[in-house]
């Protein structure tokens, strides 16, 4: 398998993520925990991991988040393997990622543990059954905790009962130009979801990307949360499906093939800029207007181009940074 | 009011501090709060809205002010000023406090899904078989008939095996 981004072709969706929260018994949680405490939950948990005798535990890297500098953390945050807090709290921590980074788990993060996979495209089920694996593979090895009123315990009772969170990354162009975004945000509500645009700033988006996820943990079984998401999903995106057709043909083309110019010519792009136009080219990959040899490209170009990624590449210079992401997208798009 | 250091912009933070008995009272703007080292108070509102949840659960507590989790020492005062909790221990031993927030929170206070590989082995057929009652409910609704006799001959196994 390769990056999740690298591989999300020309759909709507773009991504899947699961993560499963998880805690050891008679620890407290990582905001109560000592020093020596933490040494011991990370000691565990990598045994617990490299020892299996599962393929996938020879593909998993073991990072001292303490190691690395605020770049290179910055960048795993942009490539969603680990979240924003677990990269600005480094110290003692822990991460174990696989070399594809479709697997990481995040070791005292706000619960003592954080399994997440992240797949490119709409693949809920095959994600969550790589979660399930690691999952079980680590309750054979250590005491989780786990009331049978309560479910899974977590540190905040938000995450109580499965301590399941899925979430799909969609491209909504059409909804959101419509303004339909609020009125699915509403009604996702009422069955325990919520859409949130991502790269923005409150609930809009610069790329028209947007987050659906399950709220609700307790009471609901994964089969069912996963059910819910994956039945809102495909409303979603038949229903932007529907909404590009109420623009003009020409109009489309228009702005699509504006923005490829701009990429194509750009000689200075900020990030707002680059994601706006990023956006129209995956909506004319979408209808076929534009045909690249590589259908990853847009998506790819997003993420690597990103601040923390270029910076990793030692444009730490925020004018300089421009100019290197419009290099690196103009020489993509040639 | 005007805030009684700059005394130029509209106080809008009421400090009152006693030190050793003397008590001195004062009123601030925003700005100059945070000068004087207050301005975590409009941070502190915001840190954890769910800490708000447990709100009505704390006067319970205050019957039982001395009780606190033996793993991890967080009396209950403490989850409820952050919205978390200290340790997995902290859900048993303030589960009376923690009952209504909790209800608030996720509509249901029932597990239901998966168990994991280290729980004793009666809380795993006894979930198995409310998982497999529901299906046959929803099948029988769907008028699935053939699913749900497959899985009411499942029920029936699972519950000779129990008794054995």
């Amino acid at each position: 398998m390769g990056k999740w981004y690298c591989d999300s072709g020309d759909s709507i969706t773009v991504s899947t993520r699961i993560r499963l929260a998880r805690n050891l018994e008679g620890i407290p949680f990582p905001s109560r925990m000592s020093v020596v405490q933490l040494q011991e939950i990370n000691e565990k948990v990598v045994d617990a991991l490299m020892s299996a005798s599962d393929e996938f535990s020879k593909r998993l890297n073991v990072i001292k988040m303490d190691e690395i500098d605020d770049i290179t953390a910055r960048a795993m945050v942009e490539r969603h393997i680990i979240s924003p807090d677990f990269a600005s709290n480094r110290n003692g921590r822990i991460l174990v990622v696989s070399e594809d980074e479709t697997i990481s788990v995040m070791i005292c993060e706000e619960d003592h543990l954080r399994i997440q996979v992240i797949r490119p495209s709409l693949a809920l089920q095959e994600a969550y059954d790589i979660a399930d694996k690691i999952d079980n593979l680590l309750s054979e090895k250590l005491p989780i905790a786990f009331n049978e009123k309560l479910g899974y315990l977590t540190e905040c009772p938000t995450n109580l009962g499965t301590g399941l969170r899925a979430s799909v990354m969609l491209h909504l162009p059409a909804l959101e130009s419509l303004g339909e975004i609020s009125i699915l945000a509403e009604n996702a509500s009422k069955i325990g979801l919520t859409i949130r645009g991502l790269y923005g700033e409150g609930s809009g988006s610069q790329a028209a990307l947007y987050q659906v996820s399950n709220q609700v943990t307790l009471g609901i079984s994964e089969k069912a949360a996963l059910e819910n998401l994956l039945s809102i999903t495909q409303q979603i995106i038949s229903r932007e499906e529907q909404a590009i057709k109420r623009f003009d043909d020409v109009t489309i083309q228009d702005s699509v093939f504006r923005s490829l110019g701009v990429l194509q010519n750009a000689r200075i792009l900020t990030s707002a800029e680059m994601m706006k136009h990023i956006s129209k080219i995956m909506l004319g990959q979408r209808l076929k207007y534009i045909k690249l040899t590589d259908k990853n490209l847009p998506i790819k170009l997003l993420i690597e181009t990103q601040p923390g990624m270029l910076a990793l590449q030692g444009e730490v210079d925020a004018d300089k940074r421009d100019q290197k992401r419009a290099e690196i997208i103009r020489s993509g798009l040639k | 009011m005007l805030c009684d250091q700059c005394k130029m912009n509209i106080a809008t933070t009421h400090i009152r501090s006693s030190v050793n008995g003397v008590v001195v009272e004062k009123n601030l703007c925003s700005s100059c709060a945070a000068q004087s080292g207050y301005s975590q108070f409009s941070q502190n509102g915001l840190v954890n809205m769910l800490a708000g949840l447990f709100g009505d659960s704390y006067s319970i507590d205050s019957s039982k002010p001395n009780m606190r989790c033996q793993c991890c020492k967080a009396a209950f005062s403490d989850i409820a000023q952050t919205g978390k909790m200290g340790c997995s221990n902290c859900y048993t031993i303030f589960s009376e406090q923690l009952f209504p927030s909790l209800q608030r929170l996720h509509g249901k206070t029932k597990h239901i899904g998966k168990i994991p590989a280290n729980a004793p082995s009666e809380i795993r057929i006894k979930s198995k078989l409310e998982q497999l009652k529901s299906d046959l409910k929803r099948a029988v609704s769907e008028e699935k008939f053939e699913q749900a006799a497959k899985l009411r001959d499942e029920i029936k196994q699972l519950e000779t095996d129990d008794n054995i």
